[in-house]
């Protein structure tokens, strides 16, 4: 093969130039999160898929991926739930309404939806990872005739650090979506389960021969979760996993979240496990 | 092969005549050992016989440091940075280096095209020149010869009293053309013996580097290595960035430029809390070597190695790249013949 047969015959395009868009409402979620909900120039839809991401710029300051927090079932404008944990995240908590931020995507590789449909629908998301995972709850739950149950467990460092509370509620309400929640270390108020992740998945009714599963959550867990749903019998074709890593560029160019021969940004962030297997610094 | 003479002194009249046609850039002295490719001012000053550049032409198409944009924060506005071809011709590039801007080619053209590379690769005329081969240069391992002519427009190669001129295609025609060139009176000759080897064939090469995953060469690397990431720097064919925001001293505005990043970088795979991917110096010497040997060659079929013996010749800790694959190889065959 040479070199230049396998090259795309695109034009080239502007890559790294954002597009400015307006932060329409901030959200506290706790302490440390807070949901932005943002609008492209003249409303025009996102177009992305559960999983994908966007990166987000404010000049002077940086840019930085972030995982899309809403539904494509949701048009019009979408949500981006962030932890301030530096300095662009630290600048976008001070943004207000009306703000502009720049915005490039969406990118990477999503859910694939088309294998979840019709099936059981597992998600495991541990502390910050429920805001990729959002995407797909409201996914199915708007869509809710095309997937069959909908079972989450949600894992978090303590009560105060529990994302989207209200929608929890909603979840715990809902006949439908069968909702664990578990966090590591409760305050005096709280009355719900105390323990890591794992210790939700043991007791989960599932049906092994219709599940998808979907992961995400801080690199420590996956390991501990993929030998509990291994136990449970799940087959590792159920599995999917979404990596967190650099991905500086979006477009499969500057080479930062490269894990072994694979982009996270082009193959990834949602892994099929099975194509994992052979990526050996994925976890 | 029309094969041409160009006498030894006739190379400043020739390049004269490249000066007439376009900007020229060629190697030419910068210090009293180091030679860099630099824009020509004066025809004396180029020089076609030398071991390597410490930059390859990498630096004109992905310059080290590449203004995106700059932005005003007063409007929150942004000025897309002007890109222009480079438009120039290329004198005395060797062929490792030109085997290097194909991989560039095809990294920043597959998948989504980028403008900024591929708009400054354009209208250039490419003249190469043979190399002697020196104690560093090992590119006849990865399938590149010192007489390599594929990419070139024209290309010199060295003989005693001068150098045998190939016109390679239409831009090198036109680029010769108006200076007489006489023909040669003798063919080609062998290109020279190199010094450093890879012991095994290319092709084989991918299924030694995916069972070298766990060899314990990483780790004795690592004891040595000292983390600076000038590897990635020299080396012609590593093309990772990271991107910055650089405000005025007035903060009224400033530019987002990308910059050379290295993988052998700690913070390289750093995100934000503090998590990185690839902590250790042998994982990250691992990385580094198997994207040459086998991440990208199993995606395209060739090495992305083009065997320039830059990473090994400005190496602060002695460091060679050929040692590492030649361990990785006895290793296995090692291994292969105890099984047997």
């Amino acid at each position: 093969m040479k070199l230049n047969e396998s090259v795309s015959t695109q034009e080239p395009q502007d890559l790294y130039l954002p597009v400015m868009s307006e932060v329409l409402e901030v959200k506290r979620l706790t302490e440390l999160e807070t949901l932005y909900t943002v609008q492209l120039p003249g409303g025009r839809d996102l177009g992305h898929q559960p999983g994908q991401f966007v990166e987000v710029s404010v000049f002077g300051v940086g840019e930085a991926p972030f995982s899309i927090s809403s539904s494509p079932t949701r048009q019009g404008v979408f949500e981006l739930g962030i932890r301030r944990v530096g300095l662009l995240t630290e600048k976008l908590a001070e943004l207000k309404p009306g703000d502009k931020v720049g915005i490039r995507g969406p990118f990477g590789h999503g859910i694939d939806l088309e294998k979840f449909k019709g099936k059981d629908v597992l998600i495991i998301a541990g502390g910050i990872g429920l805001v990729p995972m959002r995407s797909l709850i409201n996914y199915v739950l708007d869509r809710r005739d095309e997937f069959g149950r909908l079972i989450i467990c949600y894992g978090s460092r303590s009560d105060q650090e529990l994302l989207f509370t209200d929608e929890i509620a909603a979840w715990q309400e809902d006949p439908d979506v069968d909702f664990h929640v578990t966090v590591d270390r409760g305050s005096p108020q709280w009355e719900g389960k105390v323990g890591v992740i794992t210790t939700l998945i043991p007791g989960l009714d599932l049906d092994l021969d219709r599940t998808v599963c979907c992961v995400c959550g801080p690199p420590v867990m996956y390991r501990f979760v993929l030998l509990a749903l291994k136990s449970r019998g799940l087959p590792d074709e159920a599995i999917y996993m979404s990596l967190e890593r650099r991905m500086k560029c979006g477009v499969g160019k500057c080479g930062h979240c490269q894990i072994n021969h694979s982009y996270v940004c082009q193959d990834g962030p949602v892994y099929h496990y099975p194509d994992l297997k052979s990526l050996e610094e994925a976890l | 092969m029309d094969l041409k003479f160009l006498a030894s002194d006739r190379v400043e009249a020739f390049v004269s005549h490249l000066m007439q046609q376009k900007t020229v850039y060629a190697p030419q002295h910068t210090g009293k050992h180091s030679v860099a490719l630099e824009k020509v001012d004066d025809p004396a000053a180029v020089i076609l016989d030398y071991g390597r550049t410490m930059q390859s032409v990498k630096k004109f198409f992905l310059p080290p440091r590449d203004e995106l944009l700059s932005f005003d924060l007063t409007d929150h506005s942004f000025t897309p940075a002007a890109v222009e071809p480079l438009d120039a011709i290329l004198l005395g590039i060797h062929s490792y280096d030109r085997a290097a801007i194909d991989r560039l080619d095809y990294n920043f053209s597959q998948g989504h095209p980028e403008k900024n590379y591929l708009t400054r690769r354009e209208g250039v005329v490419w003249v190469g020149v043979s190399f002697e081969p020196d104690e560093f240069h090992f590119s006849g391992s990865v399938g590149i010869s010192p007489h390599e002519t594929a990419g070139f427009d024209a290309f010199l190669t060295r003989v005693r009293e001068g150098y045998l001129v190939e016109v390679l295609t239409d831009a090198g025609r036109e680029l010769v053309s108006g200076f007489e060139l006489p023909p040669a009176e003798r063919p080609k000759p062998a290109p020279g013996h190199f010094h450093q080897h890879i012991f095994l064939p290319q092709a084989k090469l991918n299924e030694v580097m995916a069972a070298s995953y766990n060899n314990e060469i990483w780790a004795e690397m690592a004891e040595k290595c000292v983390g600076c990431g000038s590897c990635n720097i020299v080396c012609p064919t590593c093309y990772c960035f990271n991107v910055e925001e650089n405000v005025d001293i007035t903060v009224t505005g400033g530019t987002r430029e990308r910059i050379w990043d290295g993988c052998m970088l700690r913070e390289f795979t750093e995100v934000a809390g503090g998590e990185v991917f690839r902590g250790g110096l042998a994982e990250r010497q691992r990385h580094r070597v198997m994207r040459k040997f086998k991440y990208l060659s199993d995606k395209t079929g060739h090495p992305w190695c083009v065997g320039c013996g830059r990473c090994t010749a400005y190496c602060t800790a002695g460091i060679s790249i050929v040692s590492i694959v030649n361990r990785c190889v006895s290793d296995f065959e090692e291994r292969h013949t105890t099984a047997m």
